[in-house]
């Protein structure tokens, strides 16, 4: 089996995800993403930072299998990381971008099953499993892919393979018939549906966010109104709401839709450095958690009282967390002034009165902001990892092509590119074959021998 | 009826450039070989452009000859005219194309029969293939002989029920003054069932050089230095040799306004052609009407031979009337005076549908029939001759009980071809062209003897004197590619016919293309991959559940091979492919636990 698949191997909800991976790759892609050159031993678990660039990603137990000692037969990884979204996905982004590609349904155990670690009766069930995947990922790719979404990639894709027809046109053309192609013009057209490509590429993490919800922490020192300010913004009484400090011990999700936009509300349990009660420690534990899976934080805090040492210590502490914040000042009602935070000023700010409801309007429009900036200016945007990644990949074809033009390589060498961006096009839309390409010559040009 | 004692392991049915390879390469694989053809004195003819090569065609011949054929070899001793195309862009694109003189082509091509042990040659035209219990048993002529034979050769061109246009004018042939093979015809589509459909294609008026006036004219003089098409020609003595030139001049608004005033007495438009044309190399008067905008197009003079005053005008392929063609000569510059010697013509000819064909371009309905050249929908003297050789091989191959020889995309331009041809079918008469390879950049002339001489000497269709000096040769390439600066005696001898310059320039190519060489070779190896996955005897893909409707369509249709050929079926998704790796893998374990038992 010759690709290195990669897939999340656990499902929505828990502390801990599971990415597994597995090929021929793995130990190279496992070295890359851990910085470490030396293996962990195999079938221990290893402590180890996944870096994103150079930045740390999370930290994962990683237990690593050598071939032919794993499940699929073939070099196994698997991460245990965070079970935040943002983290799952990013995960699986980096492992494809680092040459590792999306595991079709039921392709770890048909490699299982091929490597010989099956036998027949499971290989049945297997058959099943993707036989219905087929069925079903057949209907989705062409549903997800109806209406807008599919006519904009046709047109890029049109528009590409016309260039490419031009491009190769004029390679097979030997009488010279034709007018060259124009540097600028090859340029323009790459940039232009280059464009495309990256702006809707760009609107993954937030298509990502309204398919998956956008995960939203409320966090605040216990009793600065975070359950009322959940309650204000689901609008029903939901969490309990006392006025005695450190009733929300575990935390409450609430699911719900603000400007049309899938939130998922998270309210932690005040979060006090030194709390004695245990309950409440594993409740604190818990609200730790919440924020480093979310997307967004909101950092809530009472303004008729100045910030208290255990709120700042807790704002460093949200800051360390580089997620989007909004500082939700609370209680209006009771004052008119702000009391100081520090870099406040650097964050979007709201002053809310759960009482009278006041702010909360401005407040939902702060949350959902990014959400629809990100949108391309016709609101297509995408929320499948394998979307994604071919449009990445489409990127970086085209990025190649202009590289190796403005270094006047010849048409055939940047066609290679071309052809390798429209291929991706292809996984995503369905075939585009070199009989494709020759159709518009054909149809476009006058050919001689 | 004369059965004749002869028992021959192939049967060629057809002398033009597809049976005329296939019949050497079976022979010299070892096969008892009998090549029949209507006429001896029309074997390996060129019916239509005296030139052999051209963009993307080169490069075919280049493989036929680094296979052990005949047509680059032969081209070089029939070359009056050398051009490398498309020198102005990168080495992947260059393509040679010789003109040739015509007769010298179809006798020197004779000569090589005649010599070819193992080859017996007959004047005579099959009828009739004879089939007993589903397998080709022998072939019956038109003088009423029957010959025994194991596996039969179709290369028929476009003889099969074969009708010539010239405008509204109708008549039976083959080609202009040679008989269709009707029997023939009717035996394929009446009783071998075969899955038959028709094409059309046409050829552009010989003129008489007396006459022509010069002066208009641009010249185009055959190449200086030049290269030789075969891999084994001695480029010093080749070079010695006399040249003719060729020239370019251009149609006129009056040839445009001859033309529109007459589209309805072409055969193109009057409706009485009924098969499909090639939408490239089109017809004049179809260039005229899809693309209006352009008001002059350019035409090539090529000499027909040494000893003749005969010009073919490439570009002015017609099948307009006589009298509209000779109006369309005196439109050109520097033509005014020219006198047409034969007029343009258009043809229809029966092919049957390549998807019937397994890789080895034998019939998937009648084991031992194999076919290659017009036959399977293609144009062009290269097409079929890169086809010729390898039905040939597998041919003799089958006689032989062995394994056939099946080039891959990323291995040759034939391997393309056949590739397409039988997955996807044609929809118009197929030409190679270089955007048809995904392999470009691997698939180049220049490397040719590279890629598939080892193939030659393996199978035993290159004489073995040769082996050394290309093991040499491959040495010193590896060489230079490592280190580019390292010493090698130019003069050194027993590279011949390969040089240290070729060497060189192999490598100058290797390095500009590194890395792109390393991106095919990736993308090749998982092709290769697939393709290694055998779909085992007897496991019907098309009875796999859960594979989508239409993939089980295609699956029964096309039976391919390999996982690799399945996946390049248009249509059929990865999840299907997935499917039939788990159940190839379980069909070969439970078949496996049966034997063991």
């Amino acid at each position: 089996m010759q690709h290195t698949i990669c897939a999340l191997a656990t499902g929505a909800g828990g502390a801990v995800a599971l990415v597994r991976l597995s090929g021929p790759e793995v130990c190279r892609i496992l070295s890359e993403l851990t910085h470490r050159s030396d293996l962990p031993e195999p079938r221990k678990q290893t402590l180890c930072t996944v870096y994103d660039g150079s930045e740390p990603l999370d930290q994962a137990l990683i237990t690593y299998f050598k071939a032919p000692h794993s499940f699929t037969g073939e070099d196994v990884a698997e991460f245990a990381v965070h079970a935040s979204p943002y983290i799952k996905a990013r995960l699986l982004e980096l492992l494809c971008q680092h040459g590792a590609v999306p595991a079709k349904r039921g392709e770890f155990s048909q490699r299982a099953f091929l490597n010989g670690k099956m036998d027949l009766v499971e290989a049945q069930g297997l058959c099943d499993l993707i036989a219905s995947g087929n069925k079903a990922a057949h209907k989705l790719a062409m549903d997800s892919l109806d209406g807008k979404l599919s006519a904009r990639l046709a047109d890029m894709k049109k528009r590409l393979a016309e260039l490419l027809a031009q491009i190769e046109v004029r390679l097979d053309d030997v009488d010279e018939e034709m007018t060259p192609l124009s540097d600028e013009f090859v340029q323009g057209e790459i940039h232009t549906v280059l464009g495309h490509i990256k702006a809707l590429a760009d609107t993954f993490s937030i298509g990502k966010y309204i398919k998956d919800g956008l995960k939203t922490a409320i966090v605040g020192a216990p009793n600065s109104g975070k359950s009322s300010l959940l309650n204000g913004l689901v609008g029903f009484d939901r969490a309990i709401v006392s006025d005695q400090s450190g009733t929300t011990r575990d935390t409450v999700e609430e699911i719900l839709e603000i400007n049309g936009q899938k939130i998922i509300l998270t309210d932690t349990a005040g979060i006090r450095e030194h709390a004695l009660d245990p309950a409440e420690k594993e409740g604190m534990r818990r609200s730790h958690r919440a924020m480093e899976a979310a997307d967004l934080i909101l950092f809530v805090l009472d303004a008729s009282r100045p910030v208290t040492p255990e709120e700042k210590e807790l704002w460093q502490d949200i800051r360390r967390q580089q997620k989007r914040t909004i500082v939700v000042w609370n209680k209006k009602d009771l004052s008119a002034n702000r009391p100081e935070l520090e870099a406040a000023s650097h964050y979007p700010a709201a002053a809310v009165s759960c009482k009278t409801g006041e702010g909360l309007e401005e407040l939902k429009k702060l949350i959902t902001a990014d959400v629809t900036e990100a949108q391309t200016a016709d609101g297509l945007m995408i929320s499948n990892l394998r979307h994604y990644e071919a449009l990445l990949r489409a990127q970086t074809e085209l990025e190649s092509a202009l590289i190796r033009l403005q270094a006047r390589a010849g048409g055939e060498i940047y066609a290679e590119h071309l052809r390798g961006a429209l291929n991706y096009l292809q996984d995503l839309i369905g075939e585009v074959t070199p009989d494709d390409v020759l159709g518009i010559i054909f149809s476009k040009f006058c050919m001689g021998k | 009826m004369f059965v004749c004692e002869d028992k021959y392991d192939v049967i060629v049915i057809g002398g033009g450039h597809a049976g005329c390879e296939a019949a050497l390469a079976a022979a010299k694989l070892g096969a008892k070989t009998l090549l029949l053809t209507q006429s001896l004195d029309t074997i390996a003819q060129m019916s239509c452009n005296p030139s052999i090569g051209g963009i993307a065609k080169g490069q075919i011949v280049r493989e036929i000859d680094a296979l052990g054929g005949a047509m680059g070899r032969v081209t070089d001793y029939a070359a009056l005219h050398y051009h490398m195309l498309n020198t102005g862009k990168g080495p992947a694109v260059h393509s040679p194309r010789v003109q040739c003189d015509k007769k010298v082509y179809q006798f020197t091509f004779k000569h090589f029969l005649e010599r070819q042990p193992n080859l017996d040659i007959m004047q005579d035209e099959a009828v009739k293939i004879s089939v007993s219990d589903n397998a080709v048993n022998g072939v019956l002529t038109l003088r009423n002989t029957f010959y025994h034979t194991q596996t039969v050769i179709l290369t028929t061109g476009t003889f099969l029920a074969g009708t010539i246009h010239i405008g509204t004018e109708m008549f039976r042939g083959g080609r202009y003054n040679d008989m269709p093979s009707d029997g023939l015809a009717k035996n394929l589509r009446d009783e071998l069932k075969l899955h038959i459909l028709r094409f059309k294609t046409g050829t552009p008026m010989r003129i008489n050089a007396r006459g022509l006036d010069y002066s208009k004219f641009r010249l185009q003089p055959s190449d200086n230095p030049l290269q030789p098409i075969s891999h084994f020609t001695d480029v010093n003595e080749q070079s010695k040799r006399t040249f003719l030139s060729c020239y370019i001049t251009r149609t006129t608004l009056e040839t445009d306004k001859i033309l529109r005033a007459n589209f309805q007495r072409s055969a193109m438009y009057s409706g009485n052609i009924h098969g499909l044309g090639p939408r490239y190399c089109p017809s004049v008067e179809d260039k005229i009407k899809k693309f209006p905008d352009v008001t002059s197009h350019p035409l090539f003079l090529e000499p027909e031979g040494f000893n003749t005053e005969e010009y073919y005008i490439q570009g002015f392929s017609t099948s307009m009337p006589e009298d509209v063609q000779r109006a369309l000569i005196k439109s050109v510059p520097g033509m005014e005076k020219a006198s047409i010697t034969r007029p343009g013509y258009a043809i229809e000819y029966d092919f049957s549908d390549p998807r019937d064909l397994f890789p080895s371009l034998e019939s998937k309905h009648i084991p031992g029939l194999f076919m290659a050249g017009q036959i399977n929908g293609t144009t062009g003297y290269e097409e079929a001759g890169g086809q010729g050789i390898i039905a040939g091989i597998n041919a003799a191959l089958k006689t032989q009980h062995k394994e056939p020889f099946v080039l891959r995309r990323d291995e040759a331009y034939i391997g393309v071809l056949i590739d397409d041809l039988i997955n996807k079918g044609v929809n118009e008469p197929y030409r190679m062209f270089t955007s048809r390879a995904e392999y470009r950049i691997l698939l180049r002339n220049d490397n040719a003897d590279l890629r598939l001489t080892p193939h030659a000497f393996k199978l035993g269709l290159l004489d073995a004197c040769y082996k050394a000096p290309f093991e040499k040769y491959q040495a010193l390439c590896q060489t230079l590619i490592e280190h580019p600066t390292a010493d090698a005696d130019e003069n050194e001898t027993e590279l011949f016919p390969w040089t240290v310059q070729k060497a060189r320039t192999h490598a100058e190519i290797y390095h500009k293309y590194a890395g792109y060489y390393e991106r095919n070779k990736k993308d090749a190896q998982r092709l290769a991959e697939m393709d290694s996955v055998k779909i085992p005897e007897g496991f019907n893909p098309a009875s796999v559940r859960g594979l989508l409707f239409e993939s089980a369509q295609k699956l029964a249709e096309v039976k391919p091979q390999t996982l690799g050929q399945a996946g390049r079926i248009p249509g059929v998704t990865p999840a299907d492919l997935q499917l039939l790796a788990v159940h190839i893998e379980r069909f070969r374990r439970l078949r496996n636990a049966k034997a063991a038992r």
